[in-house]
């Protein structure tokens, strides 16, 4: 009885860091932010409860439209991450010469500091000076300088091609990892059946990656629908609000406005939506593991 | 025992004596910038030296952080005692009781430029002592201006000149006629209140009502619209120090900028003139926004008063000439002075960013600057990338204004 008590007592005070750092640092500003969005709190210093103010307030058209936006942003930034991510890792699978190197020149992306690689990436979409319109430009594709920040629909694309930039090393290196636990000899008695290299990938790597590419889909989910250096650096969520994302629009409610009520209320939302992705990500690991262990 | 008494004595007189310096009140400031200017670190060493207990402890805060750290500690209820702001949020600051008044006697309010004083006044009151001022005016290339067929010696006076030698400039040299920035960056409301201030408009009045859907204004957006398809391609993509950097590689005809591009095209080498900005139809002289910079004092550092007297110090004529007199910070003299006069006699491209002055306006202050901006910003891009024609743009702004007024 002593034992175990003691047993208990040694663990709790093994916890008790974590607890805290978890008390401190997450639930208490969850807390602090689900408080908040109830409160018409501003630089004011007085602070009155208003209700369901602000969420019916921000469920306008325009809340509503950045919704929309938000979700269309991160399905294409995620399932172009995973096309591109599956295809590298296909190729830095393979036995061509040079692979190392390859492999090397996969990181540059996720090693830049991210505001570094973003500014590249704005230098690259300027009309003027920018690299992929003088290109455009040589080639006789366009007829004078195109800036792609200028416009909503290039703009919209540009932070995309942007976010796929930095996102697919991690992607590209986690299903790497995942192929190369592939079994060989699943490869090897498959070539003696005389399996096309399409059917060997579509039969056995697909299949046997699917954890993988499922773990990643959801957590590039969750990063994806939460990303704000991009659009910030590049674009400020304009021209005209055409690449404002959920984030985007409750920076500028809260810090840009100072309305931090109604900002508290909008990250309620955003946590609302990325708790059901969290909770998705849980359900789909722990089928996978089911049936694994089945 | 008495090995316990002696230690427990030292502790206290160690405690006692490092507790010591915290007594002293120091006059925390928020600084804007890379670094602290040397005219400001030479006054302060002399401040700090003739006041001991009250120690100025300047903290420099890069330019994009800076508002927003001053606002964050006065939220959350440690404000720094004196902070550099942007005058365009001191209503802001004022009605939310974050601040305190800095009034100015006659005689301050006479030293000034005229305007300058309504760049930091609300409710008749001052609210913050103006240390920096920013004034426009138009850069031209003349290599370009020759390669159009254009006068390289006679800039334009008015809208409709600089609108047709705009088109001129496009059309003769295939490159940018004007460098008109939209991007979504407060400038880009602060290039367009140029527009506004020199054709005699408003934004808000004196009483605080909307008054921005009038003729004037409706010609400074009927002009945008009009100069944007000879200005650089994608306006929506640039902000106004982009564009300087398109203007200095020779690639624009005119821009509007602030004193700091002169030094920069000197040294491109460049061959360019500047004069006022052009009129407007409705226009009764010169004009310029007017973007001033303030220091603002924090209600409940505990030092608000010393506070207000540094300000005053660190802002009065003889510091501000030193402070100004490096003129690639770009700063508009806010005083009048024989320093002045000497500026104007030896560097005769400074006339015209004092000239607009006397007709200038303040940038106007909102409850919600931030609020204010966006509807701006909104506006302008609406009307150059032909999602709306100049007057819904306009009737849109102004009843979306009526909210953070």
């Amino acid at each position: 009885m002593n034992r175990s008590r003691s047993a208990m007592i040694f663990a709790w005070a093994l916890l008790a860091p974590a607890i805290l750092y978890v008390l401190i640092i997450v639930a208490w500003p969850l807390v602090e932010t689900f408080r908040l969005s109830f409160t018409d709190a501003s630089l004011r210093k007085v602070t009155n409860y208003v209700g369901w103010r602000n969420y019916g307030r921000i469920f306008n058209d325009t809340f509503l439209t950045v919704i929309g936006r938000t979700f269309v942003w991160t399905f294409f930034s995620v399932l172009l991450k995973m096309i591109i991510g599956m295809c590298g890792a296909v190729l830095l699978n393979a036995a061509v010469p040079g692979r190392n190197l390859f492999r090397i020149l996969t990181m540059p992306p996720w090693i830049v500091p991210m505001a570094i690689g973003i500014f590249m990436w704005g230098w690259m979409y300027n009309g003027q000076f920018g690299m992929i319109s003088g290109l455009l430009q040589r080639f006789g594709l366009v007829d004078g300088p195109v800036a792609f920040l200028a416009y909503g629909s290039t703009a919209f694309w540009a932070t995309i091609v942007t976010d796929v930039w930095i996102g697919v090393p991690m992607v590209t290196i986690y299903f790497l990892a995942a192929m190369q636990a592939i079994p060989k000899d699943l490869y090897e008695a498959a070539w003696t059946d005389g399996a096309s290299r399409w059917t060997r990938f579509r039969r056995i790597t697909l299949p046997l990656m699917s954890p993988a590419i499922i773990t990643m889909s959801m957590l590039s989910l969750i990063a994806t629908f939460n990303s704000f250096d991009i659009i910030w650096i590049l674009t400020r969520g304009g021209p005209s609000g055409e690449t404002t994302t959920m984030i985007i629009d409750t920076y500028q409610t809260a810090i840009g406005s100072k309305k931090y009520g109604e900002g508290a209320a909008r990250a309620v939302v955003i946590c609302i939506f990325l708790s059901l992705f969290c909770i998705a990500y849980f359900r789909i690991t722990r089928r996978l593991h089911a049936t694994e262990k089945a | 025992m008495n090995i316990i008494l002696k230690r427990s004595l030292i502790g206290l007189a160690l405690a006692g004596t490092t507790a010591l310096p915290a007594l002293a009140a120091d006059i925390s400031w928020i600084y804007c910038g890379d670094r602290l200017d040397a005219a400001h670190e030479k006054y302060i060493a002399e401040w700090n030296a003739a006041n001991p207990d009250d120690q100025v402890k300047p903290e420099v805060v890069g330019w994009a952080q800076c508002q927003d750290k001053a606002t964050t500690l006065a939220a959350a209820g440690s404000p720094a005692a004196i902070a550099y702001v942007g005058s365009r949020t001191l209503k802001e600051f004022a009605l939310s009781d974050l601040i305190v008044p800095v009034p100015m006697t006659d005689e301050e309010k006479a030293a000034y430029y005229p305007n300058i004083v309504e760049t930091v006044t609300f409710d008749d009151t001052q609210w913050g002592v103006p240390i920096a001022l920013s004034t426009k005016a138009l850069y031209w290339n003349k290599d370009l201006f020759k390669e159009a067929g254009l006068d390289p010696e006679k800039p334009p006076t008015t809208w409709a000149e600089e609108i047709e030698y705009a088109k001129t400039i496009k059309e003769k040299t295939g490159k940018a006629g004007y460098g008109l920035s939209a991007k979504t960056f407060d400038n880009t409301m602060h290039q367009f209140l140029h527009w506004v201030y020199t054709n005699d408009g408003k934004i808000i009045d004196a009483e605080g009502n909307i008054v921005i859907d009038s003729p004037q204004v409706l010609a400074a957006l009927q002009a945008y619209k009009d100069i944007t398809p000879y200005s650089v391609e994608g306006p929506t993509a640039y902000e106004q120090n982009e564009m300087r950097a398109i203007f200095l590689d020779g690639q624009i005809g005119m821009l509007q900028a602030a004193v700091s591009t002169a030094f920069l095209a000197e040294e491109a080498g460049m061959n360019w003139g500047v004069t006022d900005l052009p009129l407007g139809p409705d226009a009764k002289g010169k004009g310029t926004l007017m973007i001033t910079d303030s220091l603002a004092v924090f209600k409940d550092s505990g030092v608000e008063e010393k506070a207000i007297e540094f300000a005053k110090y660190i802002t009065q004529p003889k510091v501000q000439e030193e402070y100004e007199a490096a003129g690639a910070a770009g700063l508009t003299p806010l005083r009048p002075g024989p320093a002045v006069d000497k500026l104007l006699a030896d560097q005769s491209f400074w006339k015209p960013f004092v000239d607009g002055i006397e007709f200038g306006g303040p940038e106007p202050l909102f409850t919600d600057y931030k609020g204010f901006q966006n509807v701006m910003i909104e506006m302008v891009q609406s009307v150059v990338t032909g999602s709306a024609e100049p007057q819904a743009a306009l009737t849109k702004a102004a009843g979306a204004l009526e909210e953070y007024k």
